[in-house]
């Protein structure tokens, strides 16, 4: 299931908020429409937190995380560390990193098990990364861009990349990652995926201006809902419509 | 799209010639100035008709100008439209009636500009009005001789208008064969065209398009008219258009063939035609339609007939059989020219780079298993169970379990108003929470309370405590600390007296000031004799002795300017009186006064004088006074500027 919303009519959605199978971070906002989304969709099953990061509710650009833990940047006061300390499970590790580039979240993309890091962030950064998140961390671009958190989403389950990476890129990728990937867009076609969706093993959010379309490709590539049955007339038609759309499109 | 650049059906009509005239003096007449005398200076009636020349040559440019750009140019259409256009109306005349406009265009330039020179020279109203009439007349004379162009060129531009819109770029399927093979009736049955069916030769005179859904993709259909078996010089402007459409079209091609021989042609002819026109087919997908099989099958075809497909046989060209009377396979032959076309243009472009764009968007990567770890998703057992009762509330409705609505922060954000306030704390969970509303300090003695957040703070400090203990049994604060020397009880004794000393004057000044409720204005800064100072300090007890390089010695000695004055190099030119030269008036406190101690009295008595005003902080006799705010003779009567303000 993908949900739409919107922050403050703003389409970034993920910019404002971090979920992971364990938790979910939303930023402090003029009014609690954006966090009841959450709070109805995910508060019986995760906690859901109001928190900012530096005094800013851009969280979900400046953490990082999984279910195994968090990781806030320098920036981050005494207080809110306190308040998303004692929010958080007590099996998920929290911990302040003091990074250089201190957008967490724009130059690191994760799920539980591997995570995608900026080729210039530090080593002990990365370090810290293997400990608290308990992944296996790889220097990589996505499309020549070096910003993997803001271009690229993945789960354990399926990921999106950016439209313009290529197959061979898309392979290696994946092959890094375990876990089938797509390259596409978001928000009526914006590519900075990581700004437009949030996503978890079970449930994604997107942008209010996502098309029907796009709301298709991320359900079946992170397997939301109802999608896991996939019957052979799919692969048969996948060809035809493949044809139809290389034809129409250049 | 590309469609739209190839309409031809915005072009603006073309007046003929004396419509043309007519429209363009009129104009002139309305939107330039009507009224001259003769009277006026004759630079401005030269302007007034100057003004007239120069603004008809303007509108007639403007206006031809528009046809020269609307009309398409053979050159930068495409080849198809290009090729068409001189089939249908013949390149060199095109040509030439667009050159003849431009032509046209620059005499009515030059004609504008020649009497524009000559305007100078009139030296009257008359003259001017004549060289006028003279200028527009045969700007009018150029247009007219223009009226076989413009003719044609309206003629061309409703022809080109009701051209059927072909997109040659998108996927097209091309009709064609003989006359009365069944072309049209094809079209009809695929598309919503509506061609007219006549059952006789040459019903479709020119081009037709239809468009028809297939595989989620819009297909043009393009009827052509039926070709004979000549040689291409023979060939008329009906047939031409047929040919251009099949030379430039990169299309499917459907060649219809009459299988019944109804149309009047036998298949020998029609395979003739086929080879006639081969040429045109090649690099294109080729299917062969035998039409009319309501009334002949092909089973029952003579033998001789028979052989007649064998060469399409031999080039692996694929039959197929239809009826448009019956409608059997006609949807076969377009799935099969449709499903070709597609496959031919999407190996074409796969060859190109730009195709990498959209691929990589068409394609799900799956990963190669590099290790053998599990990487499973993490979904809680709530939200499974969560979907399955969902998937069965869904699936029997008639139970309408209502699940509990859950209340929100926004549903309580709503129903509190303005007395709502976000509660951060109410996300924590603490082991006891009751502590969660407990006040924390953030500092605690200058200290950061967040330094020392430790989860082992408490085994820390029984660490400390330990230690502690030992030490103490250990005797390490056994020691007397009391251990007072001589020294230090003089200078407690010292330090006693001078806070006393200190603490009397301060008290002694207050009550002073208390005293006194008048008001006083500071005493000037007095220097302090250095006997004085030394002599309080030392009765303050302070060690006196040797203080020769102290700062307050060498404060004495040194002068308040820093820089020192040369001596004069003149001698100062002065008069007997010693003033002077420049000086020429005394100052005012000097005047009159016959030396130094009398001006020094007279000082002395003036600021004595002063004492009681400056002390008040009262008006003296230098500040400014306002004798009469509101002068009678100023405030009354009539009052024009610069009378009510008197200072």
């Amino acid at each position: 299931m993908a949900v739409r919303t919107q922050f403050e009519s703003s389409n970034d959605i993920g910019v404002f908020a971090r979920l992971t199978n364990a938790y979910c971070l939303v930023g402090i906002g003029g009014s609690e429409n954006f966090y009841s989304t959450f709070e109805s969709e995910l508060g019986d099953h995760i906690p859901v937190i109001h928190s900012s990061v530096g005094d800013c509710r851009i969280v979900g650009r400046l953490t990082v995380g999984n279910r195994h833990g968090l990781l806030v940047p320098s920036s981050t006061t005494d207080q809110e560390l306190q308040h998303i300390r004692n929010s958080l499970p007590d099996n998920v590790r929290l911990r302040r990193c003091e990074e250089r580039l201190s957008a967490l979240g724009n130059v690191i993309a994760c799920n539980d098990y591997v995570a995608l890091i900026h080729p210039d962030l530090d080593k002990e950064t990365e370090q810290i990364l293997t400990d608290t998140l308990n992944v296996e961390c790889f220097r990589q671009t996505i499309a020549d861009r070096v910003l993997v958190g803001s271009y690229s989403m993945f789960t354990n389950q399926g990921g999106l990349v950016h439209p313009k990476t290529s197959i061979q890129e898309q392979e290696e990728l994946s092959s890094l990652l375990q876990v089938p990937l797509v390259a596409g867009t978001i928000n009526r076609g914006s590519d900075v995926i990581g700004a437009g969706l949030l996503v978890n093993d079970w449930i994604g959010f997107c942008g209010l201006d996502t098309t029907a379309h796009e709301i298709s490709v991320i359900e079946s590539v992170f397997k939301l809902g109802q999608h896991n049955l996939s019957g052979s007339t799919t692969t048969t038609s996948n060809k035809t419509i493949k044809d139809a759309l290389l034809d129409a499109l250049t | 799209m590309a469609s739209s650049q190839y309409n031809f059906k915005k072009i603006v009509t073309i007046p003929t010639a004396q419509d043309f005239i007519d429209i363009i003096l009129s104009k002139t007449q309305r939107k330039t100035p009507t009224v001259v005398h003769k009277q006026y200076k004759i630079a401005r009636i030269r302007n007034f008709y100057l003004r007239k020349i120069k603004f008809t040559q303007q509108s007639f440019h403007d206006k031809l100008q528009l046809i020269l750009t609307e009309f398409p140019k053979l050159e930068e259409v495409h080849p198809f439209y290009a090729d068409l256009m001189n089939v249908l109306y013949d390149k060199n005349h095109y040509k030439l009636a667009l050159g003849q406009l431009n032509i046209a265009k620059n005499l009515i330039d030059n004609v504008a500009k020649d009497y524009g020179r000559m305007m100078k020279f009139a030296d009257s109203l008359y003259r001017c009005k004549c060289l006028k009439r003279a200028a527009l007349g045969r700007m009018a004379t150029i247009i007219k001789r223009q009226a076989q162009s413009l003719q044609y060129l309206e003629q061309v531009r409703q022809h080109l208008s009701r051209l059927p819109s072909i997109d040659p770029n998108t996927r097209t399927l091309l009709i064609c064969g003989y006359p009365n093979v069944g072309k049209s009736s094809f079209l009809n049955k695929i598309t919503r065209a509506d061609v007219e069916v006549q059952p006789y030769a040459f019903t479709t005179k020119s081009l037709y398009v239809g468009h028809t859904d297939y595989k989620y993709l819009r297909w043009q259909v393009v009827d052509t008219p039926g070709i004979l078996d000549h040689s291409l010089e023979d060939r008329n402007t009906i047939e031409m258009q047929a040919i251009t459409a099949l030379a430039h079209l990169r299309a499917a091609i459907l060649y219809v063939m009459d299988i019944s021989e109804t149309c009047g042609y036998t298949l020998e002819e029609q395979l003739n035609l086929f080879n006639n026109i081969k040429v045109l087919f090649t690099n294109k997908p080729l299917l062969i339609v035998l039409n009319k099989i309501d009334i002949k099958q092909f089973d029952e075809l003579s033998e001789e007939k028979k052989a007649v497909f064998e060469q399409f046989r031999k080039d692996d060209v694929r039959i197929i059989e239809m009826s448009t009377f019956s409608e059997e396979g006609v949807i076969e032959v377009r799935n099969e020219a449709c499903d070709r076309l597609l496959a031919h243009r999407v190996d074409i472009k796969l060859k190109s780079r730009k195709v990498n764009d959209v691929l990589n968007r068409l394609h799900v990567t799956q990963p190669q298993k590099r290790d053998e770890r599990v990487r499973a998703p993490y979904i809680p057992e709530g939200v499974i169970q969560r979907l399955e009762s969902m998937q069965v509330t869904n699936n029997n409705n008639d139970q309408n379990v209502s699940i509990e609505k859950k209340k929100t922060e926004r549903d309580l954000e709503i129903e509190l108003e303005e007395d709502y306030h976000l509660d951060l704390r109410k996300t924590w969970s603490l082991k006891d929470n009751d502590e969660r509303y407990d006040i924390l300090p953030e500092i605690y003695r200058n200290k950061n309370v967040a330094d020392f957040i430790d989860p082992d703070i408490m085994t820390k400090l029984e660490e400390l405590e330990r230690e502690e203990e030992a030490r103490e049994q250990a005797g390490f604060y056994d020691m007397n600390e009391s251990e007072d020397d001589e020294e230090t009880t003089a200078i407690r004794k010292l330090a006693k007296k001078i806070r006393y000393k200190r603490q009397v004057i301060i008290g002694e000044a207050r009550s002073k000031k208390q005293a006194r409720r008048t008001p006083s204005v500071p005493r000037p800064k007095r220097a302090v004799d250095r006997e004085n100072l030394e002599n309080t300090m030392s009765g303050l007890g302070i060690d006196m002795d040797n203080k020769e390089d102290s700062h307050y010695v060498a404060k004495v000695h040194e002068t308040r300017s820093r820089s020192l004055s040369r001596p004069e190099i003149k001698r100062k030119r002065e008069d007997s009186e010693g003033h002077v030269r420049s000086s020429s008036k005394v100052p005012r406190d000097q005047s009159g006064v016959r030396d130094v101690t009398m001006a020094k009295k007279a000082r002395k008595i003036n600021k004595i004088s002063q004492r009681k005003m400056n002390l008040g902080g009262k008006t003296g006799e230098a500040d400014r006074r306002i004798f009469i705010k509101k002068p009678k003779h100023l405030f009354s009567g009539k009052r024009s500027t610069g009378k009510t303000d008197r200072r």
